[in-house]
């Protein structure tokens, strides 16, 4: 029978000749993923099944990054708890300041192409960057994955997105996700899996491919899944990935939707306050000001984000009364941004650097809440009220570019009006 | 270790999950985070979120569903959206809710149900009137009105998902069960 790419994956690991959308099977698991939001219940679970050997610890990862560094006693009590369980059943743990769960993951070379691996973040998604199926759970679906290696799943119908043509200089993955958010809404595409193809895809380098799944959250979407390409492969290589199982499509599979989209007239985007699905072309605003800068995240704090807001800001200053904030995704991002000199041309500018993990969009850490009346640019993939612990504030959602040419003028501002767009190879 | 003919009288048994209950009413788009669990809602002890749970939406439903002694609830499209936090089943178990209809239901809220055995039926419920006896028959699909109207559904939950929750969800499922092989 002809299949997505996820109906492959999901018949693969459930033993299955093939699936159907709707169908739901028991597959085997090949890597889960805590976080410290719900390590705590997760480890009650499994310890309520006793102390023996937990198959499965070996091919879980324990990931300290929501509250890294920890703003308060109980986050540091239940990190705690997370380095006891990990060094007594052998699980991999990220302490704080590694990185993101979506960010070490993947550097750990922990999984392949073709892979089935979850993870108790809505934004495992990211996964598919990689043409693994990732998708997020919760803490009794991750007990059960760590004490049978199994997991059901109800099979998603996919939509196929074709996105085709050149990006325009000062474009990026993270527009055309808020593109996606303005056609379909938020949740639009509940239950549902993505597949992403096209010229557009393929000339993505991995960071832009990590951020266009990552997104994929906010649809609603169960998965998103790109094709396994040359690029894919070094990447998985390099960071000590086990053999890649790359999974394609079937031409005639079934998909709920399918859409063309043209990439090369897709101006920078830009999702207005409170609402992630509140979209806007950033041609279309006038004179916002803003007064504090984000860029990190799961879903913009990767190398070449940092690489566009220093090539931005290299050798000028913030906007008098802007103040700007990076959080790099993972400890390895932070040290290449080190040795390209992007952290010094940064905060030369007048930015400041926090721990990697995820301080810039819970707000529940390093300091970073915005005072009342505060309008926020973040590259972050939540806006709602209140996201940075201050429900004064108005949070609006662009590119890394988009970010670092707000923080230059003081009003949110396009990046291809920067040096006549000319500023890409600046640093 | 389970044997085999345990596992057919359970899937048996879960051939038979019927239940009934009256109806109480919610709209689309319930966001479960926060209007029953402690996200929003003040007071971290559950039986306090019990009580206060969805009075946003309905002002006594909470009130009232504890006199009845529990019920069903009813909402429309995407119930639980957005919403991943999985006390807010533990917040509706200490309602008495017996089920959740809905139109449809947020993805990970609908493990979340699943998984803390929660039985969801999802099907078209604008036909439900309020206060209406409801009888539910999971296996088969189908929903019985008090007045004699019945909806079927195109939903019909699989045999694996039965079982988890008539086990009461997805840990004691695998204490029975541990290599998720009941049929």
């Amino acid at each position: 029978m002809a299949s997505t790419i996820v109906e492959k994956i999901l018949a693969q690991h459930a033993g299955l000749e093939s699936v159907s959308a709707g169908e739901v099977v028991v597959a085997e698991i090949d890597f889960a993923m805590v976080t410290d939001t719900r390590a705590v219940n997760t480890i009650k679970m499994i310890d309520k099944f006793g102390d023996k050997p937990l198959q499965f610890s070996k091919k879980t990862a324990l990931v300290l990054d929501h509250y890294s560094p920890p703003p308060n006693l109980e986050a540091a009590q239940t990190h705690s708890t997370m380095r006891d369980f990990s060094r007594t059943r052998g699980t991999h743990l990220y302490d704080i300041g590694d990185g993101i769960c979506h960010q070490v993951v993947p550097e750990g070379g922990h999984f392949t192409a073709g892979d089935l691996v979850v993870g108790t973040d809505t934004h495992s998604t990211t996964y598919g960057a990689f043409n693994a199926l990732g998708t997020g759970i919760e803490g009794t679906d991750v007990s059960a994955v760590m004490m049978s290696s199994k997991l059901w799943f109800r099979v998603p119908e996919t939509v196929r997105i074709e996105l085709n043509g050149p990006l325009a200089p000062g474009v990026w993955a993270k527009d055309i996700t808020l593109a996606m958010l303005g056609r379909f809404g938020a949740e639009g595409l509940n239950y549902q899996a993505i597949e992403y193809v096209g010229s557009a895809v393929a000339a993505m380098d991995i960071d832009d491919r990590m951020t266009l799944c990552n997104h994929a959250a906010e649809l609603g979407a169960k998965a998103a899944i790109l094709q396994a390409d040359a690029k894919t492969l070094a990447w998985l290589k390099a960071h000590g990935a086990k053999e890649p199982k790359p999974v394609f499509a079937d031409t005639n599979a079934h998909y709920r939707q399918q859409l063309v989209i043209d990439t090369e007239t897709l101006a920078p985007q830009l999702a207005r306050k409170h609402e992630v699905d509140d979209i806007i072309a950033v041609t279309e605003i006038d004179k916002q000001p803003v007064q504090f800068a984000l860029i990190g995240t799961c879903t913009n704090g990767r190398l070449d984000d940092i690489r566009q807001a220093a090539a931005i800001l290299k050798g000028r200053k913030l906007a008098a009364g802007v103040r700007m904030i990076v959080t790099p995704a993972s400890r390895q991002i932070y040290l290449a941004a080190l040795r390209e000199g992007l952290i010094e041309i940064l905060t030369s500018a007048g930015a400041s650097f926090e721990s990697a993990g995820c301080g810039t969009c819970v707000g529940i850490t390093n300091r970073l809440v915005p005072g009342d009346g505060d309008t926020v640019i973040s590259t972050a993939n939540r806006n709602f009220k209140g996201r940075l612990s201050n429900k004064n504030a108005d949070i609006w959602l662009g590119s890394a570019a988009t970010v670092a040419a707000s923080a230059l003028t003081g009003f949110i501002t396009d990046p291809r009006t920067v040096d006549g767009g000319h500023w890409r190879s600046r640093a | 270790m389970t044997s085999k003919a345990e596992g057919t009288a359970s899937a048996a048994r879960s051939a038979a999950l019927v239940l009934n209950g009256k109806a109480f009413r919610l709209g689309d788009d319930v966001n479960t985070d926060i209007h029953c669990s402690n996200k929003y809602l003040p007071g971290k002890d559950p039986a306090y979120v019990a009580a206060h749970a969805f009075e946003q939406l309905s002002a006594s439903l909470a009130t009232d569903m504890a006199i009845a002694g529990g019920g069903i609830l009813v909402a429309g499209a995407h119930f639980g959206i957005n919403s991943s936090r999985e006390q807010a089943v533990h917040v509706m178990k200490l309602m008495n809710v017996r089920a959740i209809v809905a139109k449809s239901f947020g993805r990970q809220f609908f493990r979340n149900a699943i998984n803390n055995g929660m039985p969801v039926f999802e099907c078209d419920t604008s036909t439900i009137a309020p206060d209406q006896v409801l009888e539910i028959d999971f296996s088969a699909g189908q929903l019985v009105q008090e007045n004699g109207q019945s909806i079927v559904t195109a939903q019909i939950l699989p045999k694996e998902i039965l079982a988890i929750v008539q086990c009461g969800g997805l840990i004691p499922f695998l204490q029975k069960y541990p290599d998720w092989k009941f049929a």
